[in-house]
């Protein structure tokens, strides 16, 4: 067996309109992807239970919960602008939730291979108490907040185009999770500067590194090599679990990065090299609105971590960013060196 | 007496928030205070499946006129984020708001809910004060003086 499938989930609730491109069709064209890899037997497909309440408290408030599933028992609507749910949705985005947890069980069962996620509706906006950016319950934050509790420490690399403001705030100051963000900016949600660094129990911990629209694959790379390597090192986690949006394709028409599928199978191998062994790595798929560019790129993806040849678009190079790379660099030091400050002034 | 000096509304557009910035500008007129109209752009604006901001702004900067604050103390910014993140962090600014205002649409359509509600989870997590002007303000309703 080489690849854990948790899911798919969210192919028949929490149905959209029919404008909004957060739709069941995103998981036909990830399920495509997976197909191209001709896995067959390879493929192990556990159960995905919801995810219990008890699971949720980790990362939601009691209230917000309630709210939601009140919310959808009454029919749902419009949350924000961007943000619906249904009668069904309370459910969808449990079975969501409920299947990263999954990964994890089955991953630890195994002791191998590769865990993959695709879910709907997807998580890393929602906050602890808040639904946005097309998101209820915050999944990749369900499945790390688990393991956090006992002990384990785990990175989260989220290279979805927009930043993932819910994963960091809820762990902000917890200092078993590090949060790793590539994301062009500005765009929404408005969040993740490079200065956001982390709370006072987990200084250092929150690594952003906003990027301009155009930026190239060796741009994204280049900013988890330079910024992110250093403190993933120290920090020497014991699973890794990837917000794997795919709007930062070029095709992609929420976001203006200009990554193509080949720069997804190259980024692959670079957070693959940050699992401490076989079996402790997971992604979770986020955004990604072309079904063309989702398809291509999740096979490319999953082939890399896999060793399978998929021949993916060639990866790109040459775009904006470098110049943003070393701002950041800079805005972390001077925000580190001022909680720095903080600190050995309250101590003192 | 509590006086303000940066006033926050919040636009989008809908009757809620034209009866949120014609209140806003005409506390703005009769106090002096700076008024920053704030349109918040979510992933669907951005991507073209809403409308855009420009023609809000003309909407916006008309509205504020009408209702006498100067131009020189109206400004128009647009910022990314779901309304009420956009709002909040304008709290934390480096000119930050001492006051937001925004209209009071969808608590009813909600049955009280904060999902959905703007100016419920504003009322919730605002660190200044929040104003919540009722639709039925807008064009005679009352002056706001």
């Amino acid at each position: 067996m080489k690849l854990i499938l948790a899911g798919p989930t969210g192919t028949v609730e929490h149905t959209a309109d029919p404008f909004h491109p957060e739709q069941q069709s995103r998981i036909f064209a990830v399920m495509d992807g997976v197909r191209i890899l001709g896995l067959e037997d390879e493929v192990m497909y556990p159960p995905t239970p919801k995810a219990e309440l008890s699971d949720l408290l980790r990362v939601h408030s009691r209230s917000y919960l309630s709210e939601l599933e009140a919310f959808c028992a009454q029919g749902g609507g419009d949350i924000d602008p961007d943000t619906y749910a249904r009668t069904d949705s309370w459910n969808a985005a449990r079975r969501a939730a409920g299947a990263g947890l999954t990964a994890i069980a089955a991953l630890q069962e195994s002791g191998a291979g590769v865990a993959f996620v695709p879910v709907r509706p997807p998580g890393h906006h929602a906050e602890r108490d808040r639904a946005m950016g097309f998101c209820l319950l915050n999944n990749v934050a369900v499945a790390a907040a688990a393991l956090a509790e006992k002990g384990e420490r785990v990175l989260i690399v989220d290279w979805d185009v927009h930043h993932g403001n819910g994963t960091q705030a809820i762990f902000w100051d917890e200092p078993n999770v590090l949060y790793v963000s590539t994301h062009q900016s500005p765009l929404f949600p408005g969040t993740g500067k490079a200065s956001e660094v982390g709370g006072p129990n987990a200084p250092g911990l929150t690594v952003n590194v906003p990027l301009p629209a155009g930026a190239t694959g060796d741009v994204v790379r280049t900013a988890i090599d330079h910024v992110a390597r250093p403190v993933i090192e120290e920090f020497a986690p014991d699973w890794v679990l990837v917000s794997s949006g795919f709007d930062a394709h070029r095709a992609d028409p929420l976001g203006e990065l200009a990554l193509s599928s080949g720069d997804f199978a190259e980024l692959a191998h670079l957070v693959n090299e940050f699992t401490p062994r076989p079996g402790r790595l997971a992604l979770f798929l986020e955004g990604g609105y072309d079904p063309g560019a989702l398809q291509a790129s999740v096979a490319a993806t999953l082939g890399a971590l896999l060793g399978l040849s998929t021949h993916p678009e060639a990866p790109t190079y040459g775009g904006p960013g470098m110049t943003e790379i070393r701002t950041a660099e800079l805005d972390r030091s001077r925000a580190l060196e001022k909680i720095g400050t903080m600190i050995s002034s309250r101590e003192g | 007496m509590i006086t303000s000096q940066t006033i926050v509304v919040g636009f989008d557009g809908s009757k809620d928030s034209e009866a949120a910035l014609q209140w806003a500008a005409r506390l703005s007129r009769a106090t002096g205070a700076k008024l920053r109209i704030v349109h918040a752009v979510g992933l669907l604006e951005h991507a073209g499946m809403e409308q855009h901001a420009a023609p809000h702004k003309e909407a916006a900067m008309q509205i504020a006129a009408d209702a006498g604050a100067r131009s020189d103390d109206v400004e128009w910014s647009v910022v990314d984020g779901d309304p009420c993140s956009a709002l909040l962090r304008m709290t934390a600014a480096a000119d930050p708001a001492d006051l937001l205002v925004v209209g009071s649409r969808g608590s009813a359509a909600h049955g009280g809910s904060l999902l959905g509600s703007t100016s419920l989870e504003l009322a919730e997590h605002s660190t200044v004060p929040v104003t919540i002007v009722p639709a039925a303000f807008r064009d005679g309703g009352g002056t706001g003086e």
